[in-house]
């Protein structure tokens, strides 16, 4: 007994010993991938400089005081904690505690934001206006009217949830701990980009970020891919929510029963008689001329996978729409609810899941506008009747086909390392990809732990793009945002309406892209307006940032000022140029001169404006009594002082640009 | 950075690069008019204006002669005759709308061209998708990364400056996505470096941003930054407040008259703008588009008054310059229960400028009998729009490879121009 328990336990131990160490032995090979060891010291790199380059590529911008944390976490650790994304994030919390789209279902944000034509439909219907007056249009009383009918119903103005959806956007960028996430959001947003500007996809592009970007930043390419593909606002938007076929069996039957056929008569009827209603002719033509569209086929595999040139042909795009027909919306979320809902009354959805129906979500997968017939993409037969399968074997194929991880890797290391990262680097990285079958997390932790990462040729060798360059002003100067709508405001001035780029193939990940006259100009006014405070509902304690000690000359304060605004760069030579403007232009006597002048109000001068020209007189009036020297130290006071220009300069500078 | 441009490398304008701030005027003008050496001397400069919203054709320019259009249409109805809206009579077949009479001069004249039953020939009815087809020029190809207008910039075979190509819109149209630089601007009054209520200290910031550019070691900075700053000087921002439209030449207070005006500025200081673009909404008229007065009358009224303000104000510099219009779709030729009308196919657009063969309508289209509209509904689209688009550029611009202007495409340009 005693014996057979000791055996027992023995070998639960030697299996357990044995088991731990083949865990071990796993964890290790699989440590290995994801062992973080960044080469920067042989770089070159101090501590603190590589601190700042990682910040400067993972997060929207050193906040002050990062690059001092960075380097007491560990470099290592810190990107680990931002790899693992866990961090708390109450300060976002709070500011988005107040936006009540953020958690609805696409159903209920339909429900709630419905399109202006369909409030003017609901209006007319009500009786509430005259569909002769709809177009006095912007009259006071009929804006009334429409605002006391939408309230009757709860329902809200789309702008309202695309201003929310722009705002989340600002706030996370700005103020989220998990950086890498908003990052890599940002990034895949991009790669995978729908747009507002389509009105049709606009309603879902909220619940796509949050639900099919947000969580798979960092996982497997083939579930970001497969959660893109099968969300409505990446069905709409490339139109594959349109893209039918009748040839299978399903519809056969439907084709040749009586109801179908009666249907058939009915809508050509329809389409032959010159009085037939307008919106049932537009109906049944749309109808009659549906069919194969090869919009999102194309884009999968030119924008999404394997790249212009990765290697398909225009048959293997028209065979992957082929595939992709019936992939749908969830009929409730469309024009067809009733329809749909009447449809189920006669059925059920185990039977319907027998034919080959497939309901996930909000996706749909209607088997009897799925082409059944047999394909071949990219050389692989896929035989007859594959059904909705057959579509996720596709986004398989693609996620893990070699010209995909050339093409992702590219994409990655332009983004993070340089805008042309070398050969080496990006075969290494395509080699990871596919030995992991597409994690990202192993590709980027490649990319760190490379030589290339923290090269020379890489430090500040990105630009900033107009939403990289607004965010790190935030960061930089602890700005406290109240209406992140304004920041939204600048981003269009400076190049960069972002949820709005028209193309599927998103803002170009390019420096000359960025930087042209009229945006270079809009930043440099950006920066300008941000420091002094001229963009409504933000806040900035510029004094707060050099612990309230105030810098003795505009000398000074543009050294100290650099040194916080932009951590390990060397200023020297624009401190040196900046420093030798200053006197040629007497810039301190002519602010002396502007403060002892009669204050001339113009007429665009605001009570704002006034009020600083005030307090420079009395901050030299002030000074004059106390010191003899007449040094103009317009600094002190508030945020519209010399400081907040030279915070403004630093902002608009180029190095502030580069990242 | 290959493909930017050397922007005034010239003696005359290195004056501007030297002087901080205030370049006098005069001295701006005697340069930009005596001094600059071509290609910049007197470029052509194309305008291409998008009604976004997808414009009634068969209102704007009406088959009126054809009976079944009053069938097609009875509330909605017009035509020459007094009591049916008194529209100028074209050619005996097609009427031009009332609104629209700033054109009836234009088209006598022979400056005006009317292209009618354009069109894509992807019949996609969605606002988002036509125009996003037919800015991309690629009518089956939504990855274009690029817009037709930004080709067309890349095949004009010289240098140009920052002005080369501008839109007068807040954010990038479709239209100029692509390599080559184009800059967006509502109001050109922005193009400086502003402090608002401030402006010693906006001098004193341009001048560190000037310092501070100049010796940064990024190139693409560097070189932008220095045509930023020279742009800046070229466009004296009193000059642009101040601008007087000559010629007697009165713009319509409104969006498009304003960006309109802002484009008449920019050719007069004659900077190098070579492409143009604007863009005018409004034209979605599916409720009570009304006849000859209305909304759509109102809409066609500004449309019209605005380009005729422009192409007077133009004066002695109408031969560089040609105008063209375009909408995504037209609408159907029934009216709808609304009085108003839905989504259609063809649409017609104008084309205005001294190498225009004008005075015509031009169009294959046959009637509006049922069976000619495209499903039982819409005027069937029987010009290609890259037809028209490439034909102006062709030959307006002197560019002569359709094959990048429009890829995917084989047609041949419409003859409307007189070269």
């Amino acid at each position: 007994m005693k014996l057979q328990r000791m055996f027992m336990c023995f070998s639960a131990g030697f299996v357990f010993f044995v088991f731990s160490a083949f865990m071990q032995l796993n964890n290790n090979s699989k440590n290995e991938k994801y062992a973080l060891h960044f080469p920067y010291k042989k770089m070159g790199l101090t501590d603190r400089q590589a601190a700042a380059h990682i910040l400067s590529r993972f997060t929207f911008g050193a906040k002050p005081n990062d690059v001092d944390a960075v380097v007491n976490t560990g470099i290592e650790n810190w990107f680990q904690q931002q790899l693992d994304g866990k961090l708390a994030d109450d300060d976002v919390a709070q500011r988005l505690a107040s936006y009540d789209a953020l958690n609805l279902s696409n159903e209920k944000i339909i429900a709630t934001y419905p399109r202006q034509s369909e409030i003017l439909r609901l209006a007319i219907k009500e009786g509430i206006i005259n569909k002769d007056s709809v177009n006095k249009g912007n009259k006071p009383e009929y804006k009334q009217q429409v605002k006391a009918l939408m309230d009757k119903y709860g329902y809200k103005a789309p702008q309202e949830l695309y201003r929310q959806l722009i705002n989340q956007k600002i706030i996370r960028a700005a103020y989220g701990n998990n950086q890498l996430h908003e990052v890599l959001t940002d990034f895949w947003f991009n790669h995978f980009n729908v747009s507002l500007t389509k009105e049709q996809c606009a309603p879902f592009i909220l619940t796509y970020e949050r639900d099919a970007i947000r969580p798979n930043v960092l996982g497997n390419f083939e579930t970001i891919l497969e959660a893109t593909a099968k969300h409505p606002a990446m069905l709409e938007y490339l139109d594959n929510a349109t893209s039918v076929s009748n040839d299978n069996d399903i519809a056969r039957k439907q084709r040749n029963s009586v109801a179908g056929q009666r249907a058939e008569q009915r809508m050509d009827e329809i389409l032959n008689n010159p009085n037939a209603n307008p919106l049932q002719k537009q109906i049944a033509a749309g109808k009659k001329n549906q069919g194969l569209n090869e919009n999102y086929a194309r884009e999968i595999m030119e924008l999404h996978t394997l790249g212009v040139d990765g290697g398909y042909t225009q048959k293997d795009v028209t065979e992957v729409a082929r595939a992709l027909t019936g992939w749908a919306l969830n009929p409730d979320l469309t024009f067809a609810k009733q329809v749909a809902q009447k449809l189920m009354s006669f059925t059920t959805w185990d039977k319907m899941a027998k034919q080959g129906f497939v309901k996930e979500g909000d996706f749909f997968f209607a088997a009897n506008k799925h082409d059944q017939n047999e394909k071949i993409i990219l050389g692989k037969k896929f035989s007859m009747g594959g059904g909705y399968y057959e579509g996720m074997e596709v986004i398989k194929m693609l996620a893990t086909h070699p010209s995909t991880a050339k093409f992702i890797c590219k994409k990655l290391a332009i983004r993070f390392v340089s805008d042309n990262p070398s050969q080496e680097l990006l075969d290494n990285l395509s080699k990871i990809y596919l030995q992991t079958k597409g994690n990202i997390k192993a590709v980027i932790i490649a990319m760190v732990n490379s030589d290339e990462f923290w090269g020379k040729d890489a430090l500040r060798e990105k630009i900033k793009s107009p939403f990289e360059l607004a965010v790190s002003s935030i960061r930089a100067t602890n700005a406290d945002v109240q209406q992140p709508f304004q920041v939204f405001n600048w981003c269009v001035k400076m190049g960069q309406k972002f949820y709005y780029y028209q193309a599927p193939t998103g803002f170009p990940d390019k420096a000359s892209y960025w930087i042209n006259t009229g945006a270079l100009l809009s930043r440099m006014n950006f920066g300008l307006a941000f420091a002094t405070q001229k963009i409504p509902g933000i806040k900035i304690n510029l004094a707060a940032l050099n612990n309230n000690h105030e810098p003795e000359s505009i000398d000074a304060a543009l050294v100290t000022y650099s040194k916080i605004l932009l951590p390990e760069r060397n200023q020297d030579e624009n401190i040196k140029r900046l420093s030798q403007l200053i006197k040629e232009e007497d810039v301190e006597k002519k602010i002396d001169n502007a403060a002892n002048a009669n204050v001339v109000v113009n007429k665009d001068t605001n009570a704002e404006d006034e009020t600083i020209m005030m307090n420079k007189k009395e901050e030299k009036a002030a000074l004059n009594k106390k010191n003899a020297k007449p040094i103009t130290t317009a600094y002190v006071q508030g945020n519209n002082s010399t400081i907040a220009q030279v915070a403004g300069i630093i902002i608009g500078s180029p190095e502030f640009q580069r990242r | 950075m290959v493909n930017r441009r050397i922007f005034m490398r010239n003696g005359a304008m290195a004056l501007f690069a030297a002087g901080l701030g205030g370049v006098p005027s005069f001295v701006a003008r005697a340069a930009n008019n005596k001094k600059i050496i071509p290609p910049y001397k007197k470029n052509k400069t194309m305008v291409c204006i998008f009604q976004r919203g997808a414009m009634d054709g068969l209102m704007a320019v009406s088959p009126y002669a054809d009976p079944n259009l009053k069938i097609l249409r009875p509330s909605l109805y017009m035509s020459p005759s007094a009591n049916e809206g008194k529209m100028f009579d074209l050619d005996g077949r097609f009427g031009l709308h009332p609104g629209l009479a700033a054109f009836d001069p234009l088209f006598r004249e022979g400056r005006l061209a009317i292209v009618h039953g354009v069109g894509s020939p992807n019949n996609s009815r969605s606002h988002f998708d036509a125009q996003d087809y037919m800015e991309a020029g690629t009518p089956f190809n939504k990855g274009t990364a690029s817009g037709w207008l930004n080709r067309a910039v890349g095949l004009l075979g010289h240098e140009g400056t920052p002005f080369r190509a501008v839109s007068l819109t807040s954010a990038l149209p479709r239209s100029f996505y692509g390599d080559n630089e184009a800059l967006a601007i509502n109001n050109l009054q922005d193009f400086a470096i502003q402090m608002r209520g401030n402006p010693m200290a906006a001098n004193i910031a341009s001048k560190s941003f000037e310092q501070l550019y100049d010796v940064t070691s990024s190139q693409l900075l560097n070189k932008t930054g220095k045509e930023s700053f020279d742009a800046m000087k070229m466009l004296n921002s009193n000059d642009i407040k101040n601008y007087q439209p000559t010629n007697g030449a009165v713009y319509p207070n409104s969006a498009l008259g304003n960006s309109l005006k802002q484009i008449a500025t920019l050719i007069k200081m004659n900077i190098g703008l070579e492409v143009a673009f604007a863009e005018v909404g409004g034209w979605d008229t599916h409720f009570n588009q009304g006849t000859a007065n209305g909304s759509l009358a109102r809409n066609l009224k500004d449309f019209s008054d605005s380009i005729a303000a422009f192409w007077k104000d133009m004066d002695a510099h109408q031969d560089e310059v040609t105008l063209m219009t375009m909408t995504e779709f037209g609408r159907t030729a029934h009216q709808n229960g609304t009085g108003g009308t839905d989504h259609g196919r063809a649409s017609c657009l104008f084309v205005l400028g001294n190498d225009v063969a004008g005075g015509k309508v031009y169009n294959n289209i046959k009637s509006l009998a049922i069976q000619d509209l495209e499903d039982g509904r819409d005027l069937p689209v029987t010009t290609d729009f890259r037809s028209v688009f490439s034909a102006v550029a062709d030959s307006h611009l002197k560019i002569n490879d359709d094959k990048k202007l429009f890829p995917e495409w084989n047609g041949t340009g419409l003859k409307i121009m007189k070269s």
